[in-house]
């Protein structure tokens, strides 16, 4: 117990030898990170790296083949229904249910998480207020544009007040403004004591939000630091060129 | 529990504002009275035709005083009576002419025949012009015109020989007074009207809405959940901090109270349906009136109908979970769910227009195996057999059939195994259809 709640001071995620197989293809190969409390940690990779999978184990909606992954000293396999009371998922291609209202599915999300009238009112008024739908929160969420749905998306995501947000790619397909305003709440919520492991295929984008990263690539952790750090490394004036150079390597 | 209320409520208001599924509800309420209002529509047609002043032409090749006398009977029942001279043919194109309905021969030795009490030869040619209700109704008519004037002549002739007798007597000695008695009690009326309001009542109106409602809950709840698929909302649903178990029942209850809906509305449809399809063709009883007459079932026999029912539907929609979560998008859930539903509500159909005991030995077991037989059998014989063993037996094979569909569906309900089993099923569905595509 003590071990725990000094984990839950600082470590939320720890990963150790992480493996998962589908069939004959490896998809996650010994992978192991750390995520600590406030940070905004990056996966950072190409298509079919292991991020997703490696978010899918955290969010307890994979099974990881081999290996250790535990939130906050909460193991995802074994203590599952403990872990989702902990985290926030937000899926890639999250989709909305089109005959409900924004607010009636910030409502039933918020009733799931919370018990108390005061607290399910708090929380979706806080998602009403961080998606910045106004009165369209009101409308089914079928007449919502993609950027909409996002917002909407990212707003149940964060208004749970979760001790780590999952995100995978929560900008994708987003144009500059509502890109922007995601990374504003991501932000947020990291000042409001939060956590958050996101990945991304936008490097320029970890590089301002993230406080640290790893590389995946190949289902293999090829690196893993602060994203100064990492440059300073490989002597690359960004990520990107970063990434390229571990890739040479 | 507590993620119970709020899913079921996303459910069920994700279904009832879904147009794929209001549709689908508000069709039977709307469609069954349409049907009942067109069938009650042409029957009022055929019997107000019937009391229209039909017109008919009649060539009297006898000419004598009774076949005048049988003439002027037709036009006093309500015949417009026109009588040709002509020759048959030309009798039947300015029949055709006039407008008239039919065409009467009273043939040469009318009046002598009835002199001898002989039996007199009369042919009706029916000018047919359209095949409607009304048509019918006409010639219907015109014979029921000749059948009173058939038992005038009749009355005559018996006076004649027997002045003191009542013809109508004479015509049917016996008359009979038809009673039944269903379950010691009688009941004023023939057994034919019972049969059929019970073939109406419970044979019939009742599994069919049982049979409607399964089909109804099994294509809604496979729907709800490959749309959970489809939208990609399944995935975020299954990070909630509820149970597997909650996600599950919340799609029962919620595919189960939307179903309930679309029965109660197709009951009212087809109520509907039968109320004005024969209230103008004199069911004097209405549907179920004689029924009213029967003595109740008891209280029991309703419960175990209620309990088989609840088995039954959570059976079905059980199996929609699990077909609609085995589907990655709607169209797939509607194939798999095209083969699943056939042997599941066969029995079904089978029970409604037949005997179980008269089956072949292989779909007896087909029926008892499948627990939606159970509320029909239970519905058919509720009135004559208040507790059917057959059914009172397959309570808890039902029941534990259900309970293990239910365990395998939420077992299923993991993403781990769920993209596994919908990558092998779309695979296996490409395959046929480049299959296909090469024969």
């Amino acid at each position: 117990m003590a071990e725990r709640i000094r984990m839950a001071n600082d470590r939320i995620v720890e990963i150790n030898s992480l493996v998962k197989r589908f069939g004959e293809l490896t998809a996650l190969d010994e992978v192991s990170f750390n995520v600590n409390k406030g940070e905004i940690f990056g996966l950072i990779g190409p298509n079919a790296a292991g991020k997703t999978t490696t978010l899918r184990i955290l969010a307890t909606l994979l099974l990881p083949t081999s290996g250790r992954v535990r939130i906050l000293g909460y193991d995802v396999v074994e203590e599952a229904s403990k872990v989702r009371r902990l985290i926030s998922y937000l899926a890639e291609d999250a989709g909305t249910y089109r005959n409900l209202t924004g607010y009636e599915y910030l409502s039933i999300v918020a009733r799931i998480y919370f018990r108390s009238k005061r607290d399910i009112e708090e929380a979706v008024e806080e998602a009403v207020r961080i998606s910045g739908l106004g009165d369209r929160i009101m409308d089914k969420m079928k007449t919502y544009s993609k950027g909409m749905k996002r917002r909407i998306q990212v707003a149940r995501a964060l208004m749970t007040r979760p001790k780590i947000a999952i995100l995978d790619e929560p900008t994708a397909g987003l144009d500059v403004f509502h890109a922007q305003h995601v990374r504003d709440l991501i932000k947020r919520h990291i000042s409001n004591g939060g956590s958050i492991i996101l990945s991304s295929h936008n490097m320029l984008e970890v590089e301002h939000l993230c406080t640290r990263l790893a590389f995946i690539h190949k289902g293999r952790i090829i690196t893993e630091g602060e994203p100064e750090e990492i440059k300073a490394i490989y002597g690359a004036s960004n990520l990107e060129e970063a990434f390229l150079e571990v890739l040479k390597r | 529990m507590r993620g119970l209320r709020p899913l079921v409520e996303k459910e069920v208001k994700d279904l009832l504002r879904d147009p794929r599924i209001y549709i689908g509800l508000i069709i039977p309420i709307i469609m069954f009275p349409i049907i009942g209002f067109a069938i009650s529509m042409t029957t009022s047609q055929a019997m107000e035709a019937a009391r229209e002043k039909i017109t008919v032409t009649i060539i009297d090749e006898d000419r004598t005083e009774a076949s005048e006398r049988f003439i002027s009977l037709l036009s006093d029942s309500g015949l417009n009576v026109t009588v040709s001279a002509k020759s048959l043919d030309e009798a039947i194109k300015s029949a055709d002419k006039l407008g008239s309905k039919a065409l009467l021969v009273i043939h040469r030795g009318f009046e002598e025949s009835l002199k001898r009490f002989g039996r007199v030869n009369i042919e009706i040619y029916s000018v047919i012009r359209s095949m409607g209700f009304k048509s019918m109704g006409v010639q219907a008519a015109v014979s029921n015109v000749l059948k009173r004037t058939s038992e005038v002549l009749s009355s005559t002739l018996i006076s004649r020989v027997a002045p003191d007798v009542d013809p109508e007597v004479l015509r049917n000695p016996l008359n009979v007074t038809e009673y039944s008695v269903v379950k010691g009690k009688i009941i004023h009326a023939p057994s034919g009207s019972i049969f059929g309001q019970l073939m109406i009542g419970h044979g019939v109106l009742v599994p069919m809405i049982l049979f409607v409602l399964s089909m109804t809950v099994t294509q809604i709840a496979a729907t709800a959940t490959a749309v959970e698929n489809e939208e990609k909302t399944l995935e975020t649903l299954l990070t909630f901090p509820v149970s597997r178990y909650d996600i599950l029942l919340a799609k029962l209850l919620g595919s189960s109270v939307v179903a309930a809906l679309g029965g109660v509305i197709f009951a009212a449809g087809f109520v509907l349906y039968f109320q004005t399809c024969f209230s103008s063709i004199g069911l004097e009883f209405g549907v179920g009136g004689l029924l009213t007459e029967l003595p109740p079932p008891p209280s029991l026999s309703y419960a175990i109908l209620i309990v088989s029912l609840i088995l039954a539907i959570l059976f079905v929609t059980s199996l929609g979970v699990v077909m609609g979560a085995l589907s990655s998008d709607v169209r797939i859930a509607s194939s798999l769910l095209s083969v699943i539903i056939i042997p599941v509500l066969l029995p079904s159909l089978l029970i409604v227009y037949g005997s179980v005991d008269s089956l072949p030995l292989a779909l007896q077991i087909l029926v008892y195996a499948m627990p939606t037989s159970y509320p029909m059998i239970m519905a058919k014989e509720i009135i004559l057999t208040p507790m059917p063993m057959q059914v009172i037996y397959g309570i808890p094979y039902s029941a534990a059939l259900t309970l293990i569909v239910l365990y395998a569906a939420s077992k299923i309900l993991t993403p781990e195994k769920l993209l596994t089993l919908q990558y092998k099923i779309k695979l296996r569905r490409i395959k046929k259809e480049r299959r296909w595509e090469l024969e």
